[in-house]
């Protein structure tokens, strides 16, 4: 366990890994998306109240999942920045941090999007989901800000890894402190299976193919921009120079 | 034990943390009172913010009495980020926050001094003044403790959470609106509970539990926020 997770701090191990992933995760990125994406827009049948307009939501439920990931992967990074001072984990953190804006920003277009035609209008303050969701977007837009002021790499990683980690505590008391309104915002129901189920399995099973998609397009993402990193931040290693002397 | 342990466990003999924490206080509030621009132009800025909003939104006094809280709320919120820029930095520029750093006393005491002093400094004074201007926005009077007792739960979180974006952000040469991109988003909850207490008060249904709670948030803050503010000065002044 403690070899894996030392392996994982060396820049190289996971620039090397990682490469092996790549195809293998772009590829299942293309099918899932691919297939999610043709059968949402051609194929789902119209909600008998929303109609077409359902077809909104498997887009926004994926982006708005995948989105709820980063403050918790930024939080889990930093804290193994303070800790262990691992440059990989502040590298990932780095680039998670203009990512997750992304996906907050395309959740709360989606969102609003499918909200002007379902609820009737484009924004509703009394949503905790919404005003968190804006917060979270803020909240990360505070964290790149602190990154690009501070220059000293070693200094900027643990004062962003604490602002991630306070970030991330401060999403969940402000989702729960908006809650205290009437929400307009219906519980999850995307994937419930179970009894009482809203929607039907032709409909889960898009969303939940879609999701997969979308997770696997952050992570590669995230992967790419961090293997960036990695070749700028070791670009003195002896490895490095040896891949820009093959290509 | 190296000798430098020695050294630093024998200072701490010396002075007990209280003695520390009272020494803290009592400098930052001489600095306060030698220095009164720092404590007099947050004061001033809210007076003032404050009386532009009858000017901008309606002077019809049922109209401002409905949104009196929020305006006050606000307006407290900035005029406590305005303030909170001057928190560490005089110390980080005339180098005496890294005294205080290697004071062998936990760095918790000496920042939560700090802390309180800048409240007392600049969030009491706010707090006090803030009946009146209710008042002149014509906010029943019945329901002045209400919102006092609000902004006394809540100024105090202001400034334990801002000390944490102000000290993370110390070291930067312009910082004014950086702090505020860090500071607003994480001042939002004791917003929402402070409003909507006053809210429930001024439409007749029961504040405790609002008040309650941002009680709960202040001891949060109170033992929590402090540690997290020792950590981004360590690591922004080492």
């Amino acid at each position: 366990m403690w070899v894996w997770f030392a392996k994982l701090g060396s820049p190289k191990w996971f620039y090397e890994i990682s490469g092996r992933w790549l195809p293998w995760m772009s590829g299942a990125m293309v099918l899932s998306i691919g297939f999610a994406t043709v059968w949402a827009l051609l194929f789902l049948p119209p909600d008998y109240q929303q109609g077409y307009t359902s077809r909104i939501l498997v887009v926004h439920v994926a982006v708005a999942g995948t989105s709820l990931a980063f403050f918790p992967l930024m939080a889990v990074a930093g804290a193994i920045t303070l800790v262990w001072k691992m440059k990989l984990a502040d590298m990932v953190a780095k680039n998670a941090a203009p990512i997750g804006a992304w996906f907050s920003f395309l959740t709360l277009a989606t969102g609003s999007l499918w909200g002007s035609v379902t609820w009737g209008t484009w924004w509703e303050w009394s949503d905790s989901r919404l005003v968190s969701m804006l917060f979270q977007f803020f909240l990360m837009i505070g964290v790149i800000s602190l990154r690009s002021a501070l220059d000293d790499n070693d200094q900027s990683a643990r004062a962003c890894a604490l602002l991630a980690i306070l970030g991330c505590i401060n999403v969940v008391v402000i989702k729960y402190s908006v809650e205290w309104w009437n929400t307009l915002h219906q519980p999850a129901s995307a994937v419930t299976i179970g009894g009482g189920d809203v929607n039907g399995p032709e409909f889960w099973v898009v969303t939940l193919l879609m999701i997969l998609g979308v997770y696997l397009f952050m992570g590669i993402s995230l992967i790419l921009s961090t293997r960036n990193e990695i070749l700028e931040r070791e670009k003195n290693a002896v490895w490095v120079q040896e891949i820009a002397n093959d290509s | 034990m190296s000798a430098l342990d020695l050294d630093r466990r024998n200072l701490a003999g010396a002075v007990s943390i209280t003695r520390a924490f009272r020494i803290t206080l009592e400098r930052d509030l001489m600095l306060a009172f030698r220095r009164k621009g720092d404590f007099v132009n947050p004061f001033v800025f809210f007076v003032i913010v404050v009386s532009l909003f009858p000017l901008a939104v309606s002077p019809e006094s049922v109209f401002l009495s409905r949104i009196a809280p929020g305006v006050i709320w606000i307006t407290a919120l900035l005029a406590a980020m305005l303030s909170l820029d001057s928190m560490y930095r005089a110390d980080f520029e005339d180098g005496s926050l890294e005294t205080l750093l290697l004071s062998p006393h936990p760095l918790y005491f000496l920042v939560l001094a700090k802390n309180c002093a800048h409240w007392l400094v600049s969030g009491l004074p706010v707090v006090l003044i803030s009946p009146f201007l209710a008042i002149m926005l014509s906010y029943p009077s019945d329901q002045l403790i209400i919102l006092l007792i609000s902004l006394l739960l809540g100024t105090p979180f202001l400034t334990l959470v801002g000390s944490i974006a102000v000290a993370l952000t110390v070291g930067l040469g312009s910082r004014g609106l950086i702090l505020a991109v860090i500071v607003l988003p994480m001042c939002v909850p004791i917003l929402v509970f402070g409003t909507l207490a006053v809210n429930a008060g001024l439409t007749g249904l029961p504040v405790e539990g609002y008040l309650a709670l941002m009680g709960a948030m202040l001891v949060a803050a109170f033992s929590l926020a402090p540690l997290a503010s020792a950590a981004a000065l360590r690591i922004s002044v080492a």
